[in-house]
């Protein structure tokens, strides 16, 4: 891994450190919190930022800084399994699809086309509607929306992979598909498939916010950054953290995700601005 | 490229950044900073209405099959005061008081009511209200067909042979049995009197004899009410009133904000946005006191709650004070577990004791130290979750342990609400005393939300509607309710005052249970 | 090429059929009861019967989906199951007011962005370049619900410039729905231009550092001239795809900000039929998207094909991407093939 990330720019470093920052803090948030994020105290309501709450509290009087520390726990859990299975699964579907051609190509890629034209959100919302919100079904419905998108641009990747040399002489040899996919191809796409978790993962927790803040994600009275936003857009000028700092540790994490995905692509050749779109 | 070009691209830019950020600056001051929120305000402003002014009035999109028929369990709300009258209708002490009706009286036994109607009195169509509209509202109230939520309520003492018009403007209700509170059953926002025959266009003519004529309406869309001159009570201080949905509660409040509408309707401001409002200078906040009634129904079915101990060590180990203190911020009144709200010539004034110890007994007694269970909430209400944290929050001295759990707000009152066995909600306070008590309390109403049965209760219900002296009446009601203090399934910990947003030139709002007074109301 | 272009439009019909099949089973296995939903808590046991037996929700799943499709095929998307009004007029009137913030979020975004990202393609590395590097990467992470709640303190609340939200219901006239489309159009073009700024500073800076403009810079071609003629057409290739499908994103991007606005179109009405479990309207819905957003790829992909004649004879099936010529290789994967979301 090293090797691959030399010559990969300052940016880039930036990128990993904001994203490692945010990681640490949600892992460490219920250790390093100075209050318990759920814990009302009429007395201390819609205070400002103080020595005792650096982020002042919101209308129950519960300490910004604690809920924004923890309001990321939830969207990078979710963001973090649901982008490695879609990517994940994506990815090795992608590969086979690539290698077997054929009908099988055909019949997957017009499934993966039909789900790719219904607009993510729409797909989502019918998902969590039909299954509740709790975390796994958000997860569900994002992998069930993401893998396809991650197996079109994995196929695309792995079909000039599939002629070369060492994939014939596999072949050649009587391996079967599931080895050589495996082995030879999954391998040669890895660049590829890298840079399409760093740009998955910063539309997926973008998405997992907006599904909060709907009113579709987390449930209160529970932190997490997009129903904080929801719950004290209204008041952000009178409890102006309680909106902004989840925005400000939101935003961070995707820019880090950005520049990593931007910095990977420079360094592994990938093009990433070619993938346009949330 | 010249660097003159490039300065005057520079210099845009800066140009444009300087405008949003002193927008934003304008925006953040514009309704205060958070060190100089003004409090909100207790009362509504009074004053002089001013002449031929319109009020926009925003409220929740309801359900595109919302109707104007006042019957219906899908009835657009806000329009049904303006453009109706009942009979009668209920004062803020719960009494029951002349609306077109002008006196009533029973026969002694209080199985046959009178009903004098007000003389004089005009539908929009410009058609003499009489008896006969008052026969055949009661029929369509009563009609199957119609599924009215009223005719639960009425249907087991009244039939429809039973109302008869015995001239122009007597109608006469023959009941099954006695019932002393008949009257107040007729307050009800279901009961608005329509014009006879008028059932299958009602939803959307709206005909009646309200202070406003419809001009236009859309099902969970915009409309329109217009000032009716020739309305009974004299014409209404404003000349006309549009109605806009908007979905979205944040969206209500920028509309008020940014001074498009002049009221939010059916919107209890949570304590954070009402503070913001409060601080603009286009807008403030008026309360409807103690117009939310909060309840915490413990399945009485569930092997939870079935057993009364425990349901008193529920009711012992919290004080109420301490919940309107924190998920009310102090705007609302403590309830102690009487659900007959304070201000009742009804209530029964009682303050049952606060003991966590003695609750820790009772839970021992029964069984089941340290009780364990989930409280169900959801946002389907801006103060269930709170209510939900402060309860959770306050018997915990009396080691009881209960976790906060967060369902969906719209299939809440399908999926939890009396099936799950500890759960929160609430109603709109309003209500007649006798309907109150018969609706939510008896055994195997409908709306029993805790399912509670208890038979001394069901009697003393019984008793009460059989008693003619207002006096014992009342002594018998407020021995059922000590019985709901005492017994009962459903807590009441709080009623809380609904936070009211209005823009600073509305005059003379007044809200109470159901209905806006219409008739002051006004723009200055 | 006719052939081509035939099975293109082919494959297309198809994807949209499918679409609508797949959304059609999972509504089916919506839980709640949607005749609950539309009566509200104080509906009667025999009201909700009534309305069941009304509305034919008894009739098997898959007769249900092929008499949908055929009415779907004639124009007919059904009757709403909460309006009881026919799904069609209402979609439609609430698709026009989306245009009318989706247009114009088209026009100013692709314009703006093509110019800032040659600016930033040109001035690679320079004072420009960074800004422009700079406002698209924020402008891609901070979530769209916070810039629309900043403008509208700002502009609606703070200086009074333009309503906070829209009021009108979806019959209001574009005359009427004009003075509040402004603050969405801000919101949805800042989110849509970072991506089309990127592509194109980056096929900018392809082309620009590839073999033939260098060689007509070298034979004495003035640079605008050069930029003007030769690289400008050829980097906007590849921005046609991304543009494309951004507008195929928007239909779901409104969802937000018409939320936030109130604004009365497709977006809040998916919002409202998804909780109120009002399955032909979703599914209508569903069906408008996935056509839109396979003609918005079919137009991208003819007029790539109009513009390049090179990709005119790319054989189909076996589009190898280290085989594919262009301006600039790309080394693992073709554009049109990176360019699916």
């Amino acid at each position: 891994m090293k090797a691959t990330l030399r010559g990969a720019g300052p940016a880039f470093t930036i990128g990993i450190v904001l994203i490692l920052g945010n990681v640490l803090l949600a892992l460490l948030a219920p250790w390093i919190s100075p209050y318990d994020p759920v814990a009302s105290d009429s007395a201390a309501a819609l205070q400002g930022p103080s020595g005792a709450h650096w982020l002042g509290t919101d209308m129950y009087g519960r300490d910004i800084l604690s809920r924004t520390l923890n309001g990321g726990r939830y969207a990078l859990q979710v963001t973090f399994l649901a982008t490695t299975i879609a990517v994940a699964a994506g990815a090795l579907l992608g590969c086979l699809v690539a290698y077997l051609g054929g009908w099988f190509d055909d019949v997957v890629m017009r499934v993966v086309d039909a789900i790719l034209s219904v607009p993510t959100i729409l797909a989502l919302l019918v998902v969590v509607s039909v299954l509740g919100s709790g975390m796994w079904v958000i997860v569900l419905a994002v992998v069930v929306v993401y893998t396809p998108a991650v197996i079109r641009v994995v196929r695309g990747a792995a079909r000039s992979v599939k002629s070369l040399d060492y994939v014939t002489a596999a072949k050649a040899r009587g391996e079967r598909a599931g080895p050589i996919v495996v082995r030879e191809i999954l391998p040669n796409v890895s660049d590829v498939v890298l840079v399409e978790y760093a740009m998955r993962a910063s539309w997926v927790v973008l998405l997992i916010s907006t599904l909060s803040f709907l009113g579709f994600g987390a449930n209160p009275p529970a932190p997490d950054w997009g129903l904080m936003v929801a719950e004290n857009r209204t008041a952000l000028t009178v409890v102006p953290w309680a909106t902004l700092g989840p925005v400000a540790a939101l935003a961070s994490f995707v820019i880090g995700l950005h520049l990593t995905s931007d910095g990977l692509g420079k360094r592994l050749g990938v093009d990433r601005a070619m993938t346009g779109v949330k | 490229m010249p660097i003159s070009s490039s300065m005057g691209r520079r210099s845009v830019l800066v140009a444009g950044m300087t405008l949003g950020a002193g927008a934003l600056i304008a925006g953040l001051s514009g309704c205060g900073s958070s060190n100089g929120v003004a409090d909100i305000p207790l009362a509504a402003a009074t004053g002089n209405a001013a002449r031929g002014r319109r009020m926009r009035i925003a409220r929740p999109a309801a359900s595109a099959a919302e109707t104007l028929d006042p019957a219906s369990s899908l009835s657009a709300y806000e329009y049904l005061g303006a453009i109706y009258n009942r009979l009668v209708k209920l004062d803020q002490q719960g009494t029951t008081v002349p609306d077109l009706a002008s006196e009533w009286s029973s026969t002694p036994d209080g199985k046959t009511w009178t009903f004098k109607l007000r003389r004089g009195v005009r539908f929009h169509d410009g058609r003499v209200l009489t008896a006969g509209d008052v026969v055949y509202t009661l029929g369509h109230i009563l009609d199957p067909a119609t599924g009215s939520p009223q005719a639960g309520v009425l249907a087991p003492i009244l039939e429809p042979s039973g109302v008869t018009a015995s001239d122009s403007h007597t109608v006469v209700f023959a009941l099954t049995s006695p019932n002393a509170e008949f009257p107040s059953l007729l307050t009800a926002y279901q009961c608005y009197i329509i014009p006879a025959g008028s059932a299958a266009a009602i939803g959307r003519t709206g005909i009646g004899t309200g202070p406003f004529r419809l001009s236009s309406y859309t099902p969970a869309g915009r409309g329109s009410v217009e000032a009716f001159a020739d309305h009974f009570a004299g014409p209404p201080a404003l000349d006309g009133i549009d109605f806009y949905s908007v979905q979205d509660t944040s969206a209500r409040v920028n509309a008020l904000l940014a001074g498009q509408i002049d009221l939010i309707s059916q919107t209890n401001l949570d304590f954070a946005t009402a503070r913001v409002v409060a601080s603009s200078p286009v807008a403030t906040v008026a309360r409807a006191k103690d117009a939310q009634w909060y309840t915490i129904p413990m399945l009485a079915t569930s092997k939870e709650f079935s057993d009364p101990l425990v349901r008193q060590a529920m009711k012992l180990a919290y004080n109420p004070k301490d919940i309107v203190a924190t998920a009310l911020q102090g705007n609302g009144s403590p309830g102690w577990d009487n659900p007959v709200p304070p201000g009742y010539a009804d209530a029964l004034d009682y303050t049952r004791p606060y003991d966590p110890e003695q609750a820790r007994a009772l839970l021992k007694q029964a069984g089941v130290e340290g009780l364990r269970m989930p409280i169900y909430t959801s946002s389907y209400d801006s103060v269930f979750t709170p209510l939900a944290v402060a309860y959770a929050e306050a018997v915990k001295q009396a080691g009881i342990n209960l976790t906060v759990t967060s369902a969906s707000s719209d299939s809440y009152y399908t999926e939890i609400w009396m099936k799950k066995p500890l759960s929160v909600s609430y109603w709109f306070t309003g209500r007649p005393v006798d309907q109150l008590l018969n609706q939510v309390f008896r055994s195997g109403s409908s709306y029993n939300e805790s399912a509670w049965s208890n038979a001394a209760f069901d009697q003393l219900l019984v008793d009460a509607r059989r008693e003619m002296n207002d006096e014992r009446r009342r002594g018998i009601y407020q021995d059922a309710q000590r019985l709901i203090i005492e017994d009962g399934a459903d807590m009441t910990p709080m009623f809380g005052d609904r936070l009211v947003g209005l823009s600073r030139k509305v005059v003379n709002y007044s809200e109470f249970g159901f209905e806006f007074d219409y008739l002051k109301i006004g723009l200055s | 090429m006719p052939l081509l272009i035939l099975r293109r439009l082919g494959s297309a019909v198809l994807t949209i059929v499918l679409a609508s099949l797949l959304v059609f089973l999972a509504i089916q296995a919506l839980p709640g009861d949607v005749v609950q939903q539309i009566l509200g808590r104080d509906a009667t046991p025999e009201a909700v019967a009534r309305m069941r037996s009304e509305l034919g929700l008894d009739t098997p799943v898959f007769l249900r989906y092929v008499q949908w499709l055929f009415g779907a095929l004639q124009g007919d998307f059904g009757t709403s199951l909460v309006s009881g009004e026919p799904v069609g007029p209402n979609l439609l009137l609430h698709f026009r007011n989306t245009l009318l913030i989706a247009v114009p979020t088209v026009i100013i975004s692709v314009t703006l962005s093509i110019v800032l990202g040659v600016v930033a393609g040109l001035r690679r590395g320079k004072w420009a370049d960074h800004s422009i590097s700079l406002i698209s990467l924020l402008a891609m992470s901070i979530p769209e619900f916070m810039v629309a709640a900043l403008l509208v303190l700002a502009f609606a609340v703070g200086i009074p410039m333009f309503p906070a939200v829209v009021l009108d219901g979806p019959q209001a006239s574009l005359a009427q729905l004009l003075p509040s489309i402004w603050l969405p159009v801000i919101v949805l073009s800042l989110a849509m231009a970072a991506y089309i700024i990127r592509m194109t500073r980056t096929s900018t800076i392809d082309v620009m550092t590839s073999e033939f403009i260098t060689t007509a810079e070298l034979k004495g071609l003035r640079r605008a001239r050069v930029v003007m003629r030769h690289a400008l057409p050829t980097a906007l290739l590849p921005t046609l795809n991304v543009v494309a499908i951004n507008i195929a994103w928007m239909l779901g991007g409104v969802v937000v900000v018409e939320n936030i606005f109130n604004y009365p179109g497709m977006g809040n009405l998916m919002l409202e039929a998804v909780f109120n479990r009002d399955l032909p309207v979703i599914e209508a819905i569903a069906v408008v998207s996935a056509a839109i957003y396979v003609a918005c790829n079919l137009l991208a992909d003819l007029t790539a094909m109009a513009l390049d004649p090179r990709q005119r004879f790319r054989p189909r099936a076996r589009r190898g991407a280290g085989a594919q010529p262009g301006p600039k290789a790309s080394p693992a994967i073709s554009t049109v093939e990176r360019s699916q979301p």
